[in-house]
């Protein structure tokens, strides 16, 4: 190291960084969701603004083809690449199925977002103060966490959804309200979740401020005068940003999930909102005439939560100070190989 | 020990409480029984609506009907079904037997691949089976359940139920199995790279003979364990379980588990006799596995030597075993006439609802009704919570793994199947009990969509057909029994830590 | 009847004894049986590497050496010189990226290269191991009397009585009180002590030609080290095996050794008889080392003990009185009738860590507090700066009693306290770049910001003598000792009247604590503070306080001058305490092992 000179050391995240693109699995996971989220915005637009597709509004008309879809691969059913007029398809009533299968990749990926955030916020917080003041406040968050975690999360869902869909008759709110919340179901119903799927983060939080709190280096920043709440945000908090992130984004990816399991039972998002699940739930009886109708949304449910899954493992990975790079049985026994030939050279040099 | 479970009871019945009095304030807002008829253009809508409200005594406020509803249901009346205008008591008391029979066989089957598989690849860290195995149980979690279930009634029952009709032998995906499980089996033991090669030779040879063979044979349209089958099969697990458990070279453990297994095999003769001539129920199922483990204890105890709790542990699961081969035996006979019953008409693989209606059947025969039903859903619940388990048991192996404690049994000079069953597994499964509970809610919350699915009419699919019909009543019922069991869950979780492990001092 | 008694006991000795001899070895008996002198192992250009990253990594580089039946062979090193993956390669025991290459030969039979199975039959039996850590290296969940057993049964074919009986037998050896109702219990119920001895009758049960001991007494207290090294002594004298003892300890390798291995970065430096090595150590890194290592009472001429020794002691369970101050200032800590209590946790009880304490610090002295784990010295010492409150008694720092302080009033009393703790990996928060963690008292007390804050800090770094450049770096891209000196930066930031130095060097190889220690004594003398410095190592805090004060169970039991307390220490604990330290000289600790023995001899006369 060059003395006297300001040296930028490698901060965590750095290493953190460089540790997560060599996950193969995450960098796929977040080329996967990149493009996803990309194409779906592309094409539908975001909130008012229109995007790149002919069909913005979801137009019934004539079914072409039996509505099957006109997207072909080279090599699996088809010569060469083309989209054609509906790639993925049309519905009974001639709608295009490209078009609502993006606008429900749109509501998974916003619920997942708004959801995350959510939990993310009353999880941490909750977890935080019962970890680092332990006893009376540690006792009763913890009941609350309790109570949260006794009901299957589909159950409490199921509740939350049909009492979303009620809001505008119990707040007796007027049409312009009423509108507003139809129009933001998405939203409500993810700020709804999020108020119940924050336990298991509060869990790790606590556990992990349990442990943080008999690291030297809180007491020694209390030594110094460092206040509560500063030695909370300043310092414990960073140290267990590891815990937040990687369980953060597993939340999300559950409450993918969760909210096309909801929207599929009848809970979730409500029309005129698209939510894949809700397209399963509509053309599952079309199963045997027109499974595409099925397969599409499915797909991507799974895709978006599959990637997202793999970038929580690489996280996990990244942030996890005991994982370092343990060379597989093939590279083991290559290295084993090399030592074998030295061995040997060495042998003829002293024979020589 | 007493004060800790009353201590824990208290706690759970308080925590009970409060979640009735919070979610029956949420469904009062969640819930309106009016729905209907608020946009009703009858002329009599106001009279029908102060019907609806004297029926369901919507003019009080809703704590006071909570109260209300309290004092009843800890009385043991549940309430109202308005729309049916049945007592939720009657309703729930079939559907409860049904969920619990899915839920129930998923997790057990759940827990035992689960753990295997997790144990399995955490032995086997880095290598391509492992990196097989995070992918699959990735792949899991994000599959959604109800896309799944559709696809596997779609799929799997069609199929199947087409092919018992029509058997035919197509060849590809004979091949395909074989070498999945070829590769299964060389990834499962690994080894160096020549012992790879056999096992997967070998496995794959295996299957794909199996296979040829019961579908040349015709034994899949006809499924028969018979006497040989049970022979040959306790005899193959009195090894393999010795060899888990004992080890081969204990011979006294060896001699008195194969000397189960020709007991058991011996005893299928005249227990025929005995099912033919009495009418069997699960009382008698019992009885008979009981004096089963009875007669197995006795031979590990003659057996003796030194050892004799390692002998009798494994004639005891050499027993429970064969018992169950026996009873699948006599269940399987009956899968002509159930094949050919009129209500089944050769379309055994059922895709709704949890028995056959009116089938004229014996105690056998519904049992094996029962099985066909409980296929899908199953399987369906299965991949849901597999996949949890095997990351959890992955990581608690790993873990244990690494511990000083399992250097020093190596140390001592160990044999590999000591350290990893005796030292390892043994403390790697002790953190399984915390996962269980929250495991069984999230499986409860999985039959929900399931029961919906195959139309089960279970506990599930009344919570979400009251949701639907506005219905409190069923509602909190159904909330008071999946809390109460998240509870029940929860205790025996403690009490297995507490009695598994020796550092957990309960009487504290 | 006791005779009966004695007689019962001995019949089933002579019982374990004969099911013992009787018993038919399943594993192999490597060479046949070996008296004391033979050759037991012949260690050749062993070479221990690791692939790390892409590269093979040598870790032990072409180690050679003989141990014969009955010797003691200690490998010395710091940490990662090699020292202990040159004896786990023996057994086949290195992680999965180690291979071992080069020749071990065990009475005639090669371990290097040795097949899995074979190996298996020469561990626990030909070849045993005392590992460090007695608490994490048992099963949790057997009985001890389980684990022996099983070591037992997978190299005997023996029936579990008898293997019973061998085990009870094996736990007397190694003095376990009660063995036949110890034999039933789990780990967590024994001391760190008596785990360590069932670590040591399980490593003898087979009756084992080669014994490695890796640091076997380095997680221990120092008095319950000293039995554990009496122990061994014993042993060795009974049973014909070769022990190669691991370890950093010179004072323990003077109390054990026979012949010496010096390792540095995987090289052997030095080798040669305890003798040689101590008295005329021909490598500069052995000297250094030995240079480095504190030694007890080793400045201390015979005209020191003059008069009668001036220290205050506990007598009759009455409490330490104060001492007398030096001067008129205020002193820098006073303790009075201090009592500091663990409050009730859930359902585990309070607990009373420090009762009765008397304690003066005054302004500029160095005072050194000594005790074992448990005996609350720690918690002094987090009392002292207002980590833990004050259950009864006053306590006074540089004028401010803080007995029962708010929050509020504690804020001008921190300007005047500073911490260092042991653990220089735990001790600064991994997030920050250590300029950021030095400079955050003086950003909450004196509100420096921007290029103000950081002269303060660059004069800092320059006064623990690390390059200014090293502010911007993380704490896990430091080494230990540089860790530490931050850590010494940081509690001396705001210039205080009081430091508290938490084993400031226990988790420091020897030589980096030197240096560390070097360094504080010269901050010390620069910057005038008082501080109480704690530590378990009797000779680090002789060698930087003026005055000594020494815990047991939560009190105070002798406060006095460190010459006196060193060389002439008047309760019985500080005696047995003293007497305990290992000194890195074998002569001399032959004198100080048969001192304690008549001490401990005297002790049970009297009790």
């Amino acid at each position: 190291m060059g003395e006297g000179q300001e040296v930028e050391g490698l901060s965590q995240g750095q290493i953190v960084w460089s540790r997560f693109i060599r996950h193969r699995g995450a960098i796929g996971g977040l080329i996967t969701i990149g493009l996803v989220t990309l194409s779906s915005i592309l094409m539908m637009g975001i909130g008012p603004l229109d995007g790149l597709w002919r069909d913005q509004q979801i137009r019934s008309g004539e079914v072409l083809n039996g509505g099957r879809p006109t997207l072909t691969l080279p090599g699996v059913h088809g010569s060469e690449f083309a989209i054609g007029m509906h790639p993925f398809g049309q519905d009974s009533l001639g709608r295009d199925y490209f078009a609502q299968v993006m606008l429900g990749v749109q509501t998974s990926l916003f619920v997942a977002l708004v959801l995350g955030v959510v939990a993310l916020t009353i999880g941490v917080t909750v977890g935080a103060l019962a970890g680092y003041y332990r006893g009376k406040v540690d006792m009763a968050l913890m009941r609350v966490t309790d109570l949260v975690i006794t009901l299957p999360v589909i159950v409490m869902g199921a509740v939350l959804g049909s009492l979303v869909a009620k809001l505008p008759l119990r707040l007796n709110a007027g049409p312009e309200v009423s509108a507003w919340i139809r129009e933001n179901m998405p939203l409500l119903l993810a700020v709804a979740l999020g108020c119940i799927l924050w336990t298991g983060l509060a869990r790790l939080v606590r556990s992990e401020f349990l442990t943080l709190r008999e690291r030297e280096f809180v007491d020694s920043a209390r030594v110094a005068g460092a206040s509560d709440f500063r030695i909370i945000v300043k310092h414990m908090l960073p140290n267990s940003v590891g815990v937040i992130v990687v369980n953060t984004t597993l939340l999300m990816s559950a409450a993918v999930t969760l909210e096309a399991a909801l929207s599929f039972v009848g809970f979730g998002i409500q029309p005129p909102s698209i939510s894949l699940g809700r397209l399963i739930q509509e053309n599952q009886g079309a199963f045997s005439t027109r499974p595409w109708l099925f397969w599409w949304p499915g797909l991507f449910i799974m895709l978006i939560a599959l990637s997202i899954n793999f970038i929580g493992d690489g996280l996990r990975d990244a942030f996890d100070p005991r994982t370092k790079k343990i060379p597989s049985a093939r590279a083991m026994a290559k290295a084993e190989r090399q030592l074998l030939e030295r061995a040997q050279t060495e042998n003829k040099e002293v024979s020589s | 020990m007493v004060r800790f479970i009353a201590r824990r009871l208290a706690l759970a019945l308080g925590t009970l409480l409060v979640l009735s009095f919070l979610m029956y304030g949420l469904l009062e807002a969640a819930l309106d029984p009016l729905i209907d008829l608020r946009e009703n253009p009858a002329a009599n809508r106001d009279e029908m609506i102060a019907n609806r409200v004297r029926l369901l005594r919507l003019d009080l406020p809703w704590y006071q009907r909570y109260f209300s509803w309290l004092a009843g249901f800890v009385q043991g009346d549940f309430g109202l079904a308005w729309r049916t205008m049945q007592p939720v008591g009657t309703l729930a008391r079939g559907a409860i037997a049904t969920s619990v029979q899915l839920v129930f066989a998923a997790t057990v089957i759940a827990i035992l691949l689960g753990v295997t598989i997790g144990v399995i690849s955490a032995l086997r860290q880095y290598t391509a089976f492992d990196y097989t195995i995070t992918f699959v149980s990735f792949l899991l979690y994000s599959l959604p359940i109800f896309w799944v279930a559709v696809l596997l009634k779609q799929f799997l029952a069609i199929g199947m139920n087409n092919f018992l009709n029509e058997p035919s032998i197509n060849w590809p995906l004979l091949i395909g199995v074989a070498v999945v499980a070829g590769l299964f089996w060389a990834g499962a033991l690994g080894g160096r790279r020549d012992k790879k090669l056999k096992v997967f030779a070998g496995a794959a040879v295996v299957t794909f003979g199996v296979l040829v063979g019961t579908l040349v044979s015709g034994w899949v349209l006809n499924p028969q364990i018979g006497i040989v089958g049970i022979g040959l099969l306790s005899v193959a697990l009195a090894f393999g379980i010795t060899a888990l458990f004992a080890g081969l070279n204990n011979k006294r453990a060896l001699y008195s588990a194969l000397t189960t297994a020709a007991v058991g095999t011996f005893l299928w003769w005249p227990l025929q006799f005995l099912f033919y001539y009495v009418e069997m129920s699960w009382l008698w199922m019992l009885g008979l596995l009981a004096v089963a483990l009875l007669v197995a204890a006795g031979i590990g105890w003659a057996f003796g030597g030194p050892d004799r709790a390692v002998s009798i542990r494994g004639t005891a699961i050499v027993a429970l075993l064969t018992s169950v081969l026996i009873f699948a035996d006599r269940v399987l006979q009956t899968w002509i006439p159930y094949f050919n019953a009129p209500e089944i008409s050769g379309r055994p693989i059922a895709t709704i609802g949890a028995h056959t209606p009116g089938l004229n059947a014996d105690f056998w025969m519904s049992q094996l009704d029962r099985w066909t039903h409980l296929l899908l859903p199953t399987i369906a619940l299965v991949l849901i919570s597999f996949a949890t388990y095997t990351r959890y048991q992955r990581g608690a192996m790993l873990e244990v793994l690494n511990q000083d404690y399992i250097r020093t049994a190596r140390a001592k000079g160990l044999s590999e199947r000591v350290v990893i069953v005796r030292h390892a597994l043994r403390n790697a499964l002790m953190p399984l009990a915390s996962i269980v509970p929250v495991d069984f809610i999230t499986l409860i919350g999985g039959a929900v969509i399931t029961e919906t699915i195959f139309s089960w009419a279970g506990m599930g699919r009344l919570f979400i057909d009251s949701l639907y019909g506005q219905e409190a009543d069923p509602v909190m019922f159904y909330i008071m029994l999946t809390g109460a069991l998240a509870m029940v869950a929860n205790l025996v979780a403690d009490f297995l830590y507490a009695v598994i492990d020796p550092r957990i001092r309960v009487d504290a | 009847m006791s005779t009966d008694r004695t007689a019962g006991k001995h019949a089933s000795r002579e019982r374990a004894r004969s099911a013992f001899t009787d018993a038919i070895k399943l594993s192999r008996d490597t060479g046949g049986p070996v008296a004391k002198g033979d050759v037991i192992l012949t260690v050749k250009d062993l070479t221990v590497r690791f692939w790390v990253g892409d590269e093979w990594f040598t870790a032990v580089d072409e180690m050679s050496y003989q141990l014969r039946a009955g010797e003691v062979l200690a490998i010395v090193g710091e940490s990662g010189s090699g020292k202990t993956q040159s004896s786990m390669s023996l057994l086949g025991l290195l992680p999965a990226t180690g291979r071992a290459t080069g020749s071990a030969n065990l009475k005639g039979t090669e371990l290097v290269g040795m097949s899995i199975q074979e190996l298996r039959e020469i561990r626990g039996n030909e070849i045993s191991v005392i590992f460090q850590e007695p608490m994490t290296a048992l099963n949790p969940v057997y009985t001890v009397g389980f684990q022996i057993v099983e070591t037992l049964r997978t190299h005997y074919l023996m029936n579990p009585r008898a293997a019973k009986d061998r085990a009870i037998e094996l736990m007397t050896l190694v003095e376990i009180p009660d063995p036949a109702d110890s034999f039933h219990k789990f780990p967590h119920q024994l001391s760190g002590g008596q785990r360590q001895r069932i670590m040591i009758a399980q490593a003898l049960a087979c009756e084992p030609k080669l014994l490695v001991a890796d640091e076997p007494t380095t997680a221990l207290d120092v008095t319950v080290q000293a039995e554990i090294l009496k122990l061994m002594r014993e042993l060795r004298e009974r049973v014909s095996a070769g022990i190669i003892l691991i370890t950093h300890d010179m004072g323990v390798v003077a109390d054990m050794a026979d012949r010496i291995i010096v390792m540095k970065d995987g090289v052997v430096v030095e080798h040669g008889t305890a003798e040689e090595v101590f008295h005329h150590p021909q490598h500069p890194y052995t000297q250094q080392l030995l240079a480095s290592v504190p030694h007890l009472a080793e400045s201390v001429g015979d005209e020191a003990a003059q008069g009668a020794p001036r220290t205050l002691i506990e007598v009759d369970g009455r409490p330490v009185p104060l001492t007398e101050p030096a001067s008129g200032e205020p002193p820098a800590l006073l303790m009075e009738d201090v009592a500091i209590v663990y409050p009730k946790q859930g359902r585990r009880a309070e607990f009373r860590a420090a009762e009765h304490v008397n304690l003066r610090i005054d302004a500029g002295e160095v005072i050194g507090l000594v005790g074992e784990s448990g005996s609350g010295k720690t918690t002094i010492g987090r009392a002292a700066v207002a980590l833990l409150p004050v259950r009864e008694g006053r306590l006074t720092v540089a004028g401010h009693d803080i007995t029962h302080a708010s929050l509020k009033e504690l804020k001008p009393f921190r300007k005047t306290v500073g911490i260092v703790f042991q653990d220089p990996g735990s001790s600064l928060n991994p997030r920050l770049p250590v300029g950021e963690s030095i400079g955050e008292p003086l950003l909450l007390h004196e509100g420096l910001r921007g290029k103000q804050l950081s002269n303060r800090v660059e004069a800092l770094l320059d006064s623990v003598h690390l390059p200014r450049a090293m502010r911007n770096r993380y704490p896990h891209e430091l080494s230990g000792g540089q860790r530490q000196r931050i850590g010494i930066a940081r509690a001396l930031a705001l210039n205080p009247k009081l430091l508290i130095a938490d084993e400031p060097t226990s988790a420091l190889d020897v030589s980096v604590q030197a240096r560390v220690l070097t360094l504080f004594q010269e901050l010390q003398e620069q910057y005038g503070f008082a501080c109480l410095f704690i530590s378990h190592d009797l000779a680090v805090v002789e060698q930087v306080s003026s005055r000594i004060a020494v815990m047991h169970h939560g009190h105070l039991v002798e406060v006095g001058d460190t010459i006196d307390i060193v060389t002439r220490p008047q309760h019985a604990y500080t005696q047995r305490l003293l007497s305990a330290v290992p000194v890195p000289d074998p002569d001399e600790q032959r004198k100080r092992r048969e001192m304690r023995d008549a001490i401990i001899e005297r002790e049970h006369l009297v009790s």
